[in-house]
């Protein structure tokens, strides 16, 4: 059965046209909507929304709020990595430390960062710490049980290989097992910013002054419902844009890697 | 002696539009004729359109220009009457060793007009056949590979198709199971009846030798285009065993064939 | 194994050693608010002997359930549906695409404005945040298909719309089970944030379940150790709910290698 692959890829151009396309479809469906509930705080109409954002655009706030929120994002990503990395490299080239730490990983995994939230609220206030605490464990587990898979997963007859030429093992760790890993460690570096950033609203929601998750509750409490949205179309944009300047970064570190290759 | 031509191939030719615009040329201008109860296999090096040439059989694709006739029918669609032996096996994993091979009679119109028991009879037939049973049971991931062929094939034979079309069957098999395959394959496909009683084969390998052992009439491909650059009969003495390959006449076909497609093959391990 | 050591005794060494050094050095700390592993433990039997626990655990898990259904009658014929078709994928992506990278709980305002805090914004919640993995799985799945085995069926002869279900669904069925995992997973953090954020602004009334009370003890008593049982108890459920995910997933591919 031909069906599955009938029409292979099209050119960009086409593509761009059908993004374009399927966009409009959604936005004259939500208009029309709108115009039905006929209420604008429920479901205002896109134009409205569009109104608000360019409002919120021109005087800053969205990107003031948005900078909040990346650079906590950023810094919490910095810490998370700073340990997961170095940690899961060790854990997984040395099957006792694995041994050791797994578990203990293995029992706090299934409590999310957001469970996290009024014991940290308790620890830390509302403020600045809170998200980046929370955001930091969110972080955590991805990146380090990512890099012990790509560490495990380093085929070992590429380490036999080197060997064999004589290789030292010191030169075969930088040269040979650190490589090989990188694809899966920026591939779980990926997923950490994604979790970082699901954990951003969450926390800002509930324990921050500022920051997207903070104006998105600021503005439902007014019932402003087009800010609302803005704000939320920011999170998405900012997630996206995060997400794929990884993708980027690991195309320039490794463009050898069918992961990076591949489009998503 | 002369039996129906069962699949005519005239003046056939796939073109394909490639992705740079211009067109790559898989097959162009092959004339072929397969008679009843024939065991035809194509041999070529890598790229020379033996898949293509099946598939335009099967009806997994059609032909851009010239005819593809199946009882003087035009092929335009895949069906039970030819069917198709993949090159990996292309087994259901989630279905057991029956499941497999009750699936075209169950699902198919292969099966249309047979009750619960009518088809467990016929597989029962096809599975012992092929020598499987008490593997009934088992899923594709538990067994070998000889076996897994030896489902793919009782699959293909439990619809009873006219015509068999097998795409380098053996393949992935190693080299010892493969020689002992090759006697499975004759016996289950009849070589010691008459045609008229057996399946119309097509049968598609890289390998010189099984081709010889096989066939009763080998076409040799070539690439660039696509073509049949030969015909040739293998009159070796049926039915055929360890014995026929230790023939001369076994030594000089497959060394006839092998000059025909050396310097070919040769390109294309550096190219 | 480490020189005749079971791996299980070595793997349970470093969370003793971690609640031996909380208890101890929480003791020595003399603030009555400390929570410590002893008074944690007094405080999740009580909550578990007065029915406490169980009622909001199963509110939250009922909600997930919930959610979870309506998720994954809408993404698995789609995912199906965009792993099969190039045409429908190409046209319904950019609309996935856009409102993947939104996480559901930044939704949550919206629900709340549209639904108010009670039970049917959490279900949205939860089946938007089930929504993502589940499609994107399903159509990798989809895609993955070995193309022989499609190509298989039209050789035996076998109706598209036949093929789709014997075929293409037992196929895709292994990362479906993939994406029911993953949104297994994504919908438990999502309920429970929904519960939280739902609590810290309806004041403490309105729609239960663990998230809720989480916030409740933190709110009003200032209750540490019932909050730490809370927390063991949303790690408890993610874990069994997906224990129990796998084996139904198991009992569904008797044929699957692992």
């Amino acid at each position: 059965m031909q069906g599955s692959q009938s029409t292979r890829t099209v050119s960009r151009g086409r593509a761009v046209v059908i993004y374009v396309r399927t966009m409009a479809v959604f936005f004259v469906v939500w208009a029309l909507i709108a115009m039905w509930t006929g209420n604008p705080i429920l479901l205002p109409s896109p134009l409205v929304a569009f109104e608000a954002l360019v409002e919120l655009a021109r005087s800053l706030e969205l990107f003031e709020q948005a900078a909040v929120s990346l650079l906590r994002m950023l810094g919490s990503l910095a810490i998370a990595a700073s340990i997961a990395i170095p940690l899961g490299l060790l854990m997984g080239l040395y099957r006792v430390l694995d041994d050791v730490i797994d578990p203990t990983i293995e029992l706090l995994r299934p409590i999310s960062g957001i469970a996290w939230i009024p014991l940290g609220l308790f620890m830390f206030g509302i403020g600045n710490a809170l998200p980046m605490f929370i955001m930091t464990y969110a972080a955590f587990f991805p990146i380090l049980l990512g890099t012990v898979a790509g560490v495990r997963a380093v085929d070992g007859k590429l380490i036999d290989a080197a060997r064999t030429m004589g290789v030292p093992h010191r030169a075969v760790l930088t040269h040979v097992v650190l490589p090989a890993t990188l694809p899966a460690l920026l591939v779980a570096v990926r997923l950490g910013v994604a979790s970082a950033w699901t954990a951003v609203v969450a926390s800002e929601l509930i324990g921050a002054p500022s920051g997207l998750g903070y104006a998105i509750e600021w503005y439902r409490g007014l019932l402003m419902t087009p800010q609302v949205m803005s704000f939320i179309a920011m999170i998405g944009v900012l997630g996206y844009l995060c997400d794929r300047a990884v993708r980027e970064l690991a195309q320039r570190l490794t463009p050898w890697a069918p992961e990076t290759v591949a489009s998503r | 002696m002369s039996e129906a031509v069962r699949l005519r191939i005239e003046h056939a030719g796939k073109r394909f539009p490639a992705a740079n615009g211009k067109e790559t040329i898989a097959v162009e201008d092959v004339t072929l004729d397969v008679t009843q109860g024939e065991f035809l296999v194509l041999v070529g090096p890598s790229g020379c359109g033996k898949t293509t040439v099946l598939t335009m059989l099967a009806g997994l694709q059609l032909a851009t220009s010239g005819q593809v006739l199946f009882d003087d029918r035009p092929i335009t669609a895949p069906g039970p009457e030819r069917g198709v032996m993949f090159q990996d096996y292309a087994l259901f994993p989630w279905c057991t060793v029956w499941g497999n091979i009750e699936f075209g009679l169950r699902h198919g119109p292969a099966g249309a007009g047979m009750n619960t028991e009518a088809r467990a009879q016929r597989v029962r037939h096809y599975i012992e056949l092929v020598g499987l049973t008490g593997s009934e049971e088992k899923y594709p991931h538990q067994l070998s590979g000889g076996m897994r062929q030896r489902v793919a094939l009782a699959r293909l034979m439990a619809n009873e198709p006219a015509v068999l079309l097998m795409d380098e069957p053996l393949a992935a098999l190693d080299a010892q199971t493969r020689l002992i395959l090759q006697d499975e394959l004759l016996r289950i496909w009849g070589q010691d009846r008459p045609a008229s009683e057996r399946r119309t084969v097509v049968f598609i390998t890289h390998a010189i030798d099984e081709a010889v052992f096989l066939a009763d009439r080998i076409a040799v491909m070539t690439t660039h285009p696509g073509r049949i650059k030969a015909l040739i009969d293998v009159p070796l003495p049926r039915p055929r065993d360890d014995r026929t390959r230790a023939l001369p006449e076994f030594q000089a076909l497959t060394q006839q064939i092998w000059n025909l497609i050396r310097d070919e093959a040769y390109r294309a391990t550096v190219t | 194994m480490t020189r005749g050591v079971p791996r299980w005794v070595i793997g349970l060494m470093l969370p003793i050693a971690l609640l031996l050094l909380w208890q101890a050095w929480g003791s020595a700390a003399n603030n009555v608010r400390m929570p410590l592993p002893t008074k944690v433990a007094a405080a999740a039997v009580q909550m578990v002997a007065d029915g406490e626990l169980p009622r909001a655990i199963l509110q939250s898990v009922t909600r997930v359930f919930a959610g979870f259904m309506v998720a994954a009658l809408l993404a698995i014929p789609l995912g199906l549906a965009m792993g099969h078709s190039r045409a429908i994928e190409r046209n319904v992506d950019p609309l996935v695409e856009s409102f993947r990278p939104i996480a559901a709980i930044a939704i949550l305002p919206l629900a709340i404005l549209w639904f108010g805090t009670g039970t049917s914004a959490a279900i949205f919640i939860v089946a938007y945040a089930a929504f993502f993995p589940l499609v994107v799985n399903t159509i990798a799945g989809t895609k993955r298909i070995n193309p022989s085995l499609l190509q298989a069926a039209a050789t035996m002869g076998i109706p598209r719309f036949t093929t789709i279900r014997t075929v293409l669904v037992p196929a895709a069925l292994p990362s479906i089970g993939v994406g029911l995992r993953i949104a297994m997973g994504v919908a438990w953090t999502a309920i429970v944030a929904a519960e939280l954020a739902v609590g810290a602004k309806a004041g403490g009334g309105g729609s239960g379940g663990v998230g809720q009370m989480m916030f409740v003890f933190y709110a009003y008593s200032i209750e540490l150790n019932r909050i730490i049982v809370c927390m063991i108890a949303v790690g408890l459920v993610a874990f069994t709910l997906d224990r129990l995910l796998r084996g139904a997933l198991r009992l569904a591919m008797p044929w699957s290698v692992r």
